[in-house]
């Protein structure tokens, strides 16, 4: 039991770690960007390349990955979103917009993979080996990915609290347009957190590929479990998606030793639960 | 409007002859044809299905592929045991129920919910299918019962043909009906929508649950086609995409909207996908990319502009008046040899009015020990006044004392910490805003709040169509013009709520919150902004209403109103009450003088 308890903290702090992008993306610059998990693909993707076509550390496929992946968030915010945003008349229909955007892009994203990737779908061995725990053994991969989104989730929290960035970002979760009306360059900081959540989930597919297979429709379960773990957090709660991710990971390793296949259901499950007792979020404010 | 209804009966016509021919298509026409018709009926079926709900009331589903599944594993399995019709017919039952429960766990929230919602279920239901066949019937494939294999592909084109017109009328019929007024009225804006009699909840899962069931059906038909299915078959999320895109191609405000668009759109995906089989979800993305950026709102607004265009011209015109004579004639014969029917007859009588038996006794609102905190902040503190029946009763303070919030209390926007809110003696905490609306306790908001998409005509009509004692539109009309008249309106009928000023736009809001019968009227800053003239107008109105026997309550900065209107004040700082009494006393009490001008000035 001990093993399967830890097995499901190692496997909820990654997922808190492919939370916490869309947390900037969805929680602060307020896009439900539903391609998210498009770029945790493409991470997978080039961390295996890495691999196989260079014989590199996969690793290093965030080389290229990270800077690509905030690249391209970027763009989109700036190119697709900010037509969208000077046009849209109230809030809900830029909300609507925004998830048509997005849900095209998710089949763009994906078909180009299906295209060109299509046959290069694989796992690969990385960091394979068991570490001892409390005298319960968990996969060195694993254990890699939780340390990472820690740091991770650690340093995305100091950032928020402590430097002028992060304060700005903040006063734009809480209302875009007082905080234009304070001097805050709501657009362009909007830009760079959605570009910095590009980055994250590109990290976190980087990372994560060391365990699972490699396909290129992949990005869609990702990118609910990272929705389902924001909201249950709380949108804009780095902390909350931290804990939110290990207790969907708990609970999911938990009730896979009974009902295998099924990993979805429970993140519904969850959900559910959430939304009908606390609808702002477990770890929400108020 | 003799001219419209001539040209609705036209078009009725056309279409039961449209119907007719395609129906009788498979008997000339076989192979190609019949499969071609197959495809464009399944499309516009679905997305006349996913329009019927997402489209007046905004709320994005993802989810048709679901539904498209259920009722194929419906087929499958119940095909085997019953009937064909009843196995189509349970498909739209489970469709029905399912979409009951998801809407359920999640209408009741805000559109993004929805939209997260509906995008995983599809996966959801693949997974559930995948698990229960590898865990319990331990094979993913599921052959077609030898009993529906091979079903003549004729019958299957008339199956979905009668599927698209019921799903083509339904949307149509249902968009000129009080339900469908409250569609759109949660579409444009959900809080007035309650605020005005409207069971948002229960219009918006019902509806859901109808479109579902329907998709649940032309699922289920599709599956017909299959040899077997497997998980990956049934919930395949390209038919959510696709018919999103054929919606939105057409454009969801028009009934016949997402069929003009399907009918392009699998055109081009049989070219597309014959020819660059691999690439067929790229372009299909970028087709949704340039569909929201270029054309949005759809194709349907554009042709109907085109159509009105084309209608104002002289030939057209004349066309119009020939069968405008003809309806005429017919309707002489009608009157004259067939039997006259009854038009308009009311469904039930008005509930009787409620007469206090005391009234000098039990006031008509009585607020006792109200709180309400939001965190650290207690925005309502201890709260208790009593509203006299047939009084207006002025609520001021300085911003942010908890005015608004009182009303949102009132009104069950908010529910209370603690604390008791009597309407004519009975407890009306926990009451839905609709119940607040129906127990005859209408509002109007300090940010106004009008439906921009639709007339004024149209905003007010909502009010007596919901509210306490509901109407049908047409029964509706007069007593609108009437209104619409009073707030001096009658010149922007027409216009829509976005377009009109915003002293209008209050107005539309007054008018909106007198239709719903109020006995309790809250106004909420409503004469803030107007000029000297328009004021004197407005406190006219507001001492004609109170003659008339409405209640109200007056939240004020505009002492002149208060002085001239009401008998008694109530005033509020930080949530507290800290004087009450007439407009004389409070006004010179120095502790109201205090929190208005400040400790310095109050002194001086």
């Amino acid at each position: 039991m001990l093993e399967v308890i830890l097995n499901g903290l190692v496997l909820g702090g990654m997922y808190g770690l492919i939370a916490l992008g869309l947390n900037l993306q969805f929680g602060i610059a307020r896009m439900l960007n539903l391609s998210y998990g498009e770029f945790f693909m493409y991470g997978a993707f080039l961390a295996l390349f890495a691999l196989t076509w260079y014989q590199l550390n996969p690793l290093l496929g965030a080389v290229v990955a990270v800077p690509l992946a905030f690249a391209i968030n970027w763009l989109i915010y700036r190119y697709l979103f900010q037509p969208l945003i000077r046009r849209a008349p109230n809030r809900d229909a830029l909300d609507a917009d925004i998830v048509l955007v997005t849900f095209g892009l998710l089949f763009v994203f994906r078909g180009i993979a299906e295209v060109n990737l299509s046959g290069n779908a694989a796992g690969y061995d990385f960091l394979n080996f068991g570490v001892h725990i409390f005298g319960a053994i968990v996969p060195a991969n694993r254990l890699l990915a939780f340390a990472v989104s820690m740091v991770l989730g650690g340093a995305l929290i100091v950032m928020l609290r402590r430097t002028r960035f992060g304060s700005a970002l903040r006063a734009i979760a809480i209302d875009p347009t007082a905080a234009g009306l304070i001097g805050i360059n709501v657009q362009q900081l909007s830009a760079l957190a959605f570009a910095l959540g590009g980055a994250l989930i590109a990290v976190s597919g980087v990372l994560v590929s060391t365990f699972t297979t490699v396909s290129a429709g992949i990005g869609i379960v990702y990118t609910l479990k990272a929705l389902i773990i924001v909201i249950v957090g709380g949108p804009g709660r780095m902390g909350g998606a931290l804990a939110a991710g290990i207790l969907l990971g708990v609970a999911e390793t938990v009730a896979l030793q009974f009902a295998s296949g099924l990993t979805l259901a429970i993140n519904y499950a969850i959900l559910i639960l959430v939304l009908l007792i606390r609808p702002t979020g477990l770890f929400a404010r108020g | 409007m003799v001219e419209k209804s001539s040209v609705n009966r036209l078009a009725i016509a056309a279409a039961v002859v449209g119907t007719a021919i395609l129906a009788a298509v498979p008997l000339f026409v076989a192979g190609y044809g019949i499969s071609s018709g197959i495809t464009i009926f399944a499309n516009v079926a679905l997305a006349t299905a996913w329009a019927f709900f997402s489209g007046p009331t905004r709320y994005i589903s993802l989810a048709t592929a679901s539904f498209v599944g259920i009722g194929m594993y419906t087929v499958v399995v119940a095909g085997t045991v019953v009937p064909l019709s009843i196995a189509l017919v349970l498909a739209a039952l489970i469709g029905f129920f399912i979409a009951l429960v998801v809407g359920l766990s999640t209408l009741r929230l805000s559109g993004v919910y929805f939209v997260i919602f509906t995008f995983g279920l599809t996966e959801l239901m693949f997974q559930l299918a995948t698990w229960y066949e590898i865990s319990y019937s331990r094979r993913l494939t599921r052959f077609m019962p030898p009993n529906l294999a091979g079903l003549d592909s004729a019958v299957i084109y008339e199956i979905l043909l009668f599927a698209m017109v019921v799903a083509l009328a339904a949307t149509w019929y249902v968009g000129r009906t009080r339900l469908g007024q409250a569609l759109r009225a949660i579409g444009e804006d959900e809080t007035v929508a309650r605020h005005t009699g409207i069971n948002t909840t229960l219009v918006k899962v019902f509806v859901f649950a109808v479109a579902s069931a329907m998709m649940a059906f032309i699922g289920g038909t599709l599956a017909l086609r299959l040899p077997y299915i497997t998980p990956s078959i049934a919930f395949n999320p390209t038919w959510s995409f696709q018919v999103l895109i054929a919606a939105l191609l057409g454009g969801p405000g028009f009934f016949w909207g997402p069929a003009v668009g399907a009918i392009p759109l699998v055109l081009l995906s049989d070219y597309f996908a014959g020819r660059f089989p691999y690439h067929f979800s790229i372009a299909l993305g970028v087709c949704f990319v340039i569909i929201v950026y270029l054309i949005p709102g759809g194709i349907a607004p554009r042709l109907a502009g085109w159509y009105r265009r084309l209608a104002a011209t002289e030939g057209a015109r004349q066309i119009r008046d020939r069968f405008a004579t003809l309806r005429h004639d017919l309707s002489l014969w009608r009157r004259t040899v067939l039997r006259p029917r009854l038009r308009g007859v009311r469904r039930k009588a008005p509930p009787a009015l409620q007469t206090g038996d005391n009234p000098a006794q039990v006031p008509l609102l009585r607020v006792t020990d109200l709180r309400k905190a939001f965190g650290g902040l207690v925005a309502v503190r201890d709260l208790s006044f009593d509203i006299p029946k047939g009084s207006i009763v002025g609520l001021i303070g300085p911003n942010g004392s908890g005015k608004t919030t009182v009303l949102n209390l009132i009104t069950g926007e908010l529910v209370p910490d603690s604390g008791s809110i009597l309407l004519n003696g009975e407890e009306i905490i926990g009451a839905m805003s609709y119940q607040v609306n129906r127990a005859r306790i209408a509002r109007t908001f300090q940010l106004v709040r009008v439906l921009p998409g639709m007339t004024t005509r149209e905003n007010v009509a909502l009010g007596r169509m919901f509210g306490s004692d509901p109407v049908t539109a047409s029964a509706a009309s007069k007593e609108v013009n009437d209104l619409l008249e009073r707030v001096g309106l009658s010149g922007h009928a027409g216009q829509f709520g976005a377009q009109l000023t915003y002293i209008d736009q209050k107005r539309v809001e007054l008018a909106r919150a007198l239709a719903t019968h109020p006995q309790l009227l809250l106004l909420d800053e409503w004469l803030a902004g107007l000029n000297p003239t328009e004021l004197k107008i407005g406190i006219e109105l507001i001492r004609q209403i109170s003659r008339e026997g409405v209640t109200i309550v007056l939240v004020e900065h505009v002492m002149e109103a208060i002085r001239a209107l009401c008998q008694h004040v109530v005033v509020m700082n930080a949530g507290e009450r800290i004087a009450e009494g007439t407009p004389a006393e409070v006004l010179s009490d120095p502790r109201v003088m205090q929190v208005y001008l400040g400790e310095d000035d109050a002194a001086a």
